[in-house]
């Protein structure tokens, strides 16, 4: 039964790569991400990996080139972090609307300026609208696990999505954590070999994204919209099968820490769950009613589970990662969708968001002790009177 | 990139308009203009390359004038790319034969991947993708169709558009007499001159089938990255009747203001030239875009062929003009 | 799980991910018939004619074939460009008006 390893976030995605048999990776240098493609690169070297390792010009190509190779049947894969990110945006709406299960890591980093290496999350969140499955991992087991996870949902030929696969830079990316390495039997059990749908291939020639008549546009809009609910019931039984083969059990959309008895939570995608877990011991020990609720995929965005998760507490405090500016009341993405999911439930936490660890500061314990201490007041006088608070900022 | 080669189908060489392939590939039923150059080319590009091809087709004329309403024009694989990407594309689904033939996860030929962009999208905006596709010598023909501007949205300037000539972008007017200003880029040149890997590189035109179809056939037949450029008069954007593409073709060949060359083996090979050249004048009055140049402007050109023939070793006489 | 899934009627219903069947070799996209854009139509001489293939070769629409010892041409797509008038080295395409046709394009009720 497998191994243990210390790994980083980018050790342990290259080791599912590997054991995932990927057929045709692009490469590009930006940090964090970076180190991934140093590692599956050697790995190459070394014929430890059959795969096409491509040195793309730019994030751009990276995306083009596994575009066209995932039309042509191979398996691939790819990362970026930041301005990256978002130089390859014209890409992932014709990878998604042709339906190709690209993968895709992204190890956050704060979009320019200010030149900053820190992970913020809004070089992801920025391409949420573009037909991707797209979630986090807050620790490095965690991204080994989604790497095999994604890639078994975005190629079920019921969903046929390409894969955001998020972690937290330097947080995730580089501190290394203990990864339980599986047995390749396990994985293959898992993850079967990519069997293409409709593949560019002499043998049965097929026109790929033709243009179309307006009136056919709303149709295959609603074909990707539905392609992106059915990843949900496929990400269940994804979760359930892996919980069977390898013996870790994952809430498929949404975790939660000390939340039975609790009024109040801290709602967090990626690493900085992690920091908020102790946060809550301690302030469990003060006698604060607090708990943990973690979103796993933000694409697709889990409404029916967060309207029976969230509506069971006084206060939701939304941790947000990144920034919007300008956005609906003022604060960041995250939170008009919370607040969006919860608008048909009868009974509503409140709910108010905090800006934190943008240019990739650490959300400490004491920002934690802000966040509970400005619910407990929300939850004890009813009413929100502030929105959004910039952690560090105010009082 | 391979690190072991696969195994690809070598096709023979075309010798007369009889023994050109029958069997089309590109087939009736698009929206390009009547008369329309580029799709001239198309047809003959898919004819000499054959059933075992893959098209990969940038935003552009011969995307949207050939897909409307969900349905394509090409009876073998063909995806779209945007107007940005199809040398990265191109060289994603060479990379993808490449694996999945070595790994033995598919048993078939390797196909010939074309890319088939326009002026826009290969010496522009999709500049940065066909150098990287042909830089890492993925196993690939690009075709650049060159009808010398962005046409699909309007006739725009592109790189390659002439001095001289007016498009949407550069009227001619009080201030601005001569509509473009700028001399064109030869981008055949320009991949040439810094992508030591590719192994062929070709100029061809439309007017010329025979030649072209044997230029397609050998940049197939070569392993790694080739690149053709293909002059592919529009008669829309251009400004001259829908019966005269070919006619029109063989004049800028006739003046010098396209020539006709290959490059394999750190050589260029003049194909198609005349022993004596017409005035570009000739070309120039046979099209409105240019119908506003001055004596002045067309000598500038004329002076601008010479010297490019010049460069290319090429000396022969250019008759007078006539009045 | 409520289902936010999109009930699309059958005949709305695309081919997933617009990924569609290509045309057979030598075939043709009936989506788009092309006849009906042509005002002047190209009429071959047959006598006159020497099978060089020019106005095959040339014509953008795929609209000339080599049949057995004749050429001809395919009236649902010829746009009438003339290109294939222009090229023919012995003159042996006409242009003319669809009007002098009894079933010329202009004159047709429902166009193919
Ligand atoms: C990123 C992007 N910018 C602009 C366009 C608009 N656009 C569509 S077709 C086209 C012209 C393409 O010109 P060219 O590549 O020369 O092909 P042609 O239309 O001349 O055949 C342009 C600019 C686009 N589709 N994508
Ligand atoms: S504008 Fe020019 S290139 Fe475009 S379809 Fe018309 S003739 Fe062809
Ligand atoms: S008129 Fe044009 S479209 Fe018609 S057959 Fe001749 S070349 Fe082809
Ligand atoms: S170009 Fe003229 S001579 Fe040649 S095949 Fe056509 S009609 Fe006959
Ligand atoms: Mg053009």
């Amino acid at each position: 039964m497998g191994t243990k390893k210390f790994l980083t976030g980018l050790g342990a995605t290259a080791t599912a790569v590997k054991m995932a048999d990927v057929d045709v990776i692009t490469s590009f240098p930006i940090r964090p991400y970076t180190g991934v493609m140093m590692i599956l690169s050697q790995m190459v070297a070394n014929g430890e990996l059959d795969a096409e390792f491509i040195h793309a010009d730019g994030e751009h190509a990276q995306l083009s080139i596994s575009h066209g190779a995932s039309a042509a049947g191979a398996r691939t894969f790819t990362g970026s972090s930041g301005v990256g990110v978002t130089y390859a945006f014209e890409t992932y709406s014709p990878i998604s609307g042709g339906r190709c299960p690209v993968q895709m890591l992204i190890a956050d980093r704060t979009l320019d300026p200010p030149g900053d290496f820190g992970s913020e999350h809004t070089d992801a969140l920025g391409c949420r609208d573009q037909g991707w499955i797209m979630g986090w991992a807050e620790t490095p087991q965690e991204v080994f696990d989604n790497t095999l996870i994604y890639y078994r949902v975005g190629e079920d030929p019921r969903v046929r999505l390409p894969q955001f696969n998020c972690h937290d830079g330097y947080f995730v990316s580089h501190i290394p954590g203990d990864v339980e390495i599986p047995e390749q039997s396990q994985v293959d059990e898992f993850l079967p070999p990519y069997r293409p749908v409709d593949p560019l291939d002499p043998q049965n020639p097929l026109g790929h994204g033709p243009q179309i008549f307006p009136d056919q546009g709303p149709a295959l809009e609603a074909m990707r919209h539905n392609a992106m609910m059915a990843a949900m019931p496929v990400i269940e039984e994804a979760i359930d099968d892996f919980g069977r083969i390898f013996g870790r059990k994952y809430a498929p959309f949404v975790e939660e820490f000390m939340t039975d008895d609790a009024e109040l939570v801290f709602f967090i995608n990626g690493a900085h769950a992690h920091t908020a877990r102790y946060a809550i011991k301690h302030l469990r020990e003060r006698g604060i009613k607090v708990g943990l609720v973690k979103i796993r995929f933000i694409r697709p965005w889990p409404t029916d589970v967060l309207q029976e998760s969230l509506s069971r507490f006084k206060a939701v405090g939304v941790v947000e990662t990144n920034s919007s500016f300008g956005i609906a009341r003022g604060g960041g993405i995250l939170a008009p969708e919370v607040c969006g999911s919860l608008y048909d439930v009868p009974q509503r936490p409140l709910i108010a968001s905090f800006m934190g660890g943008l240019g990739g500061e650490p959300i400490t314990l004491k920002e934690f002790d802000f966040i509970a201490e400005k619910l407990k007041k929300i939850a004890e006088s009813g009413k929100i009177e502030k929105p959004v608070y910039w952690l560090g900022f105010e009082e | 990139m391979a690190t072991q080669k696969v195994e690809k189908t070598k096709v023979d060489r075309i010798r007369s308009l009889a023994k050109a392939p029958m069997d089309d590939y590109y087939v009736s039923g698009h929206r390009t203009c009547a008369g329309c150059g580029p799709a001239i080319n198309y047809r003959m590009v898919a004819k000499a390359a054959g059933k075992d091809t893959i098209f990969v087709g940038p935003t552009g004329c011969m995307y949207v004038a050939n897909t409307s309403y969900l349905c394509v024009p090409w009876a073998v694989p063909w995806i779209h790319a945007q107007i940005t990407n199809a040398g990265g594309i191109g060289s994603g689904i060479s990379a993808a034969y490449e694996a999945r033939i070595r790994k033995g996860k598919y048993k078939g030929k390797f196909p010939n991947v074309i890319v088939m962009a326009g002026d826009g999208g290969s010496s522009d905006i999709g500049l940065q993708a066909l150098s990287g596709a042909m830089y890492r010598n993925h196993d690939l023909l690009f075709i650049s169709y060159d009808n010398e501007a962005y046409a699909n949205t309007g006739i725009q300037v592109s790189p390659t558009t002439p001095y001289g000539a007016r498009t949407t972008f550069t009227p001619p007017g009080p201030v601005v007499p001569e509509g473009k200003k700028l001399w064109p880029k030869d981008l055949a040149k320009l991949i040439v001159g810094g992508h030591p890997s590719v192994a062929y590189v070709a100029t061809a035109s439309i007017g010329y089938p025979i030649d072209l179809m044997n230029k397609v056939r050998k940049a197939l037949n070569v392993e790694g990255a080739a690149f053709m450029h293909i002059h592919a008069p529009c008669p829309k954007g251009w400004g001259f009747p829908a019966d005269k593409a070919i006619e029109i073709a063989r004049l800028a060949v006739q003046t010098g203001m396209w020539t006709m060359w290959e490059y394999e083996n750190d050589e260029y090979k003049i194909n198609i030239q005349p022993k004596k050249l017409k005035p570009v004048s000739q070309y120039l009055e046979a099209q409105d875009r240019f119908s506003h140049l001055t004596a002045e402007h067309k000598a500038k050109i004329q002076n601008f062929v010479n010297h490019k023939l010049a460069m290319l070793g090429i000396k022969v006489p250019v008759e007078a003009v006539t009045a | 799980m409520k289902s936010y899934e999109v009930k699309i009627a059958k005949e709305k219903l695309l081919p997933e991910a617009g990924i569609v069947k290509a045309p057979s070799p030598n075939g043709e996209q009936e989506s788009m018939i092309t006849g009906c854009w042509r005002v002047l139509r190209p009429v071959i001489d047959h006598e006159k004619c020497t099978m060089c293939r020019s106005c095959w070769i040339f014509c953008p629409d795929q609209a000339i074939e080599v049949k057995g010892e004749e050429m001809a041409v395919k009236l649902k797509y010829c746009k009438g460009c003339g290109i294939c008038a222009n090229v023919c080295p012995v003159g042996a395409i006409e242009r003319v008006p669809e009007l002098d046709f009894e079933g010329g394009v202009v004159r047709l009720e429902k166009l193919f």
